[in-house]
């Protein structure tokens, strides 16, 4: 800006004289000019319109003849001009509503890759393959303690607990542990239990092969079992950054009593 | 277990098991092969690494007695005692095969 005005100085000084041939315009201009300066505008903003107006006369005298023809193409290459514009605004509106569409789409996977990395929902678990069994390497410089925990709901009245109170184990290693139950009254009471597993995110890497829970298991009046849980811990878990200082995992039972004509909704399990 | 619908809570979801769930042993038919399972334990300060045969010996009990379904050890993980030579097997004098 400062380059052009220096520039159109130059040449207004050069063409000064053709200048004077018009004065009626530049002489409106000037009063327009004037009229700013006494309004609050701002001597700056003055010295600025100035020095434009001043500019707006010349290139028009550097023209000479087609005058109008190029007021007439800037008109059309103006329109011309816009109308590109607005294209190009439409079709980065276009493109960003088919990418927010497409983005929605590609959500479900992308929450599920998210589901994996964080453990949250638990449902959408990676690795958990029956087959892993088979081929799994014991990580034996891990050493786990496994805390075995026994709880019964205050109505049922099974005497339940655990035969050990702990269980040293590596990951990727097939443990066996065990647990009594005894029915001490004269009735059957059929019971149905959950667990638990604590610390959570531990959790998704306890695959139990066995147990004995969410199924009826009726006991009769003064009967003793014991109730093997047939278990193992991902060898990935000694690979999970966030269970590096996880050294002891709990595992504890809840039993419940089964009532006639009452179904717990169970995760996923189905009824034969 | 988290009753409440808070997102931000990490919730443990019990999971079923592989394999579904043990027939209870009503007539107590294993409970010799418990009772050396627990023996060892007890022994061994609880280490589950050292009584893994006496932990697949009572699971074979317990498909010997259709208490659960057949199936080859090597799925059930102990594959490393089947590869170990059968002079293990010798040794131990299993009443069982």
């Amino acid at each position: 800006m400062v380059i052009i005005s220096g520039v159109w100085t130059d040449l207004r000084t050069m063409l000064l004289p053709p200048c004077l041939l018009r004065p009626h315009a530049s002489s409106m201009l000037s009063q327009c000019v004037q009229s700013l300066a006494r309004c609050h505008a701002g001597r700056t903003l003055h010295s600025q319109t100035v020095h434009f107006l001043q500019r707006r006369t010349l290139p028009v005298h550097l023209q000479g003849r087609g005058n109008r023809g190029h007021s007439r193409k800037s008109k059309s290459q103006e329109q011309e001009d816009t109308k590109t514009r607005n294209r190009t605004v439409l079709t980065y509106i276009a493109a960003a509503g088919v990418g927010m569409i497409g983005l929605s789409y590609a959500s479900v996977p992308l929450y599920r890759l998210y589901c994996q990395a964080t453990g949250l929902g638990g449902a959408a678990v990676a690795g958990h393959d029956t087959s892993v069994v088979e081929t799994m390497k014991p990580v034996k410089e891990r050493v786990l303690k496994v805390l075995f925990n026994a709880d019964t709901h205050a109505s049922m009245q099974w005497n339940f607990r655990p035969q050990q109170t702990e269980i040293y184990l590596v990951p990727g290693e097939t443990a066996l542990a065990f647990y009594r139950a005894k029915n001490p009254t004269d009735k059957p009471i059929i019971g149905i239990s959950t667990y638990n597993v604590v610390p959570f995110e531990a959790g998704q890497y306890f695959n139990k092969i066995q147990c004995f829970c969410f199924e009826e298991q009726r006991l009769n009046p003064h009967e003793e079992v014991d109730m093997p849980v047939f278990f193992y811990i991902d060898p990935e878990f000694d690979e999970d950054p966030r269970m590096a200082r996880v050294n002891t995992i709990t595992l504890s039972y809840t039993f419940f009593e089964a009532k006639e004509g009452q179904s717990l909704p169970l995760p996923g399990y189905s009824y034969k | 277990m988290s009753t409440a619908m808070n997102f931000g809570n990490k919730s443990f979801k019990p999971r079923p098991p592989d394999k579904g769930s043990f027939p209870l042993d009503h007539f107590g038919e294993c409970k010799e092969f418990k009772e050396k399972f627990m023996k060892c334990l007890k022994n061994n300060s609880y280490d589950n690494s050292q009584c893994r045969l006496q932990s697949k010996d009572y699971l074979e009990c317990r498909m010997e007695h259709q208490l659960m379904a057949k199936e080859p050890l090597e799925k059930l993980g102990f594959k490393d005692i089947m590869d170990s030579p059968l002079s293990q097997a010798e040794k131990n004098d299993k009443p069982l095969n």
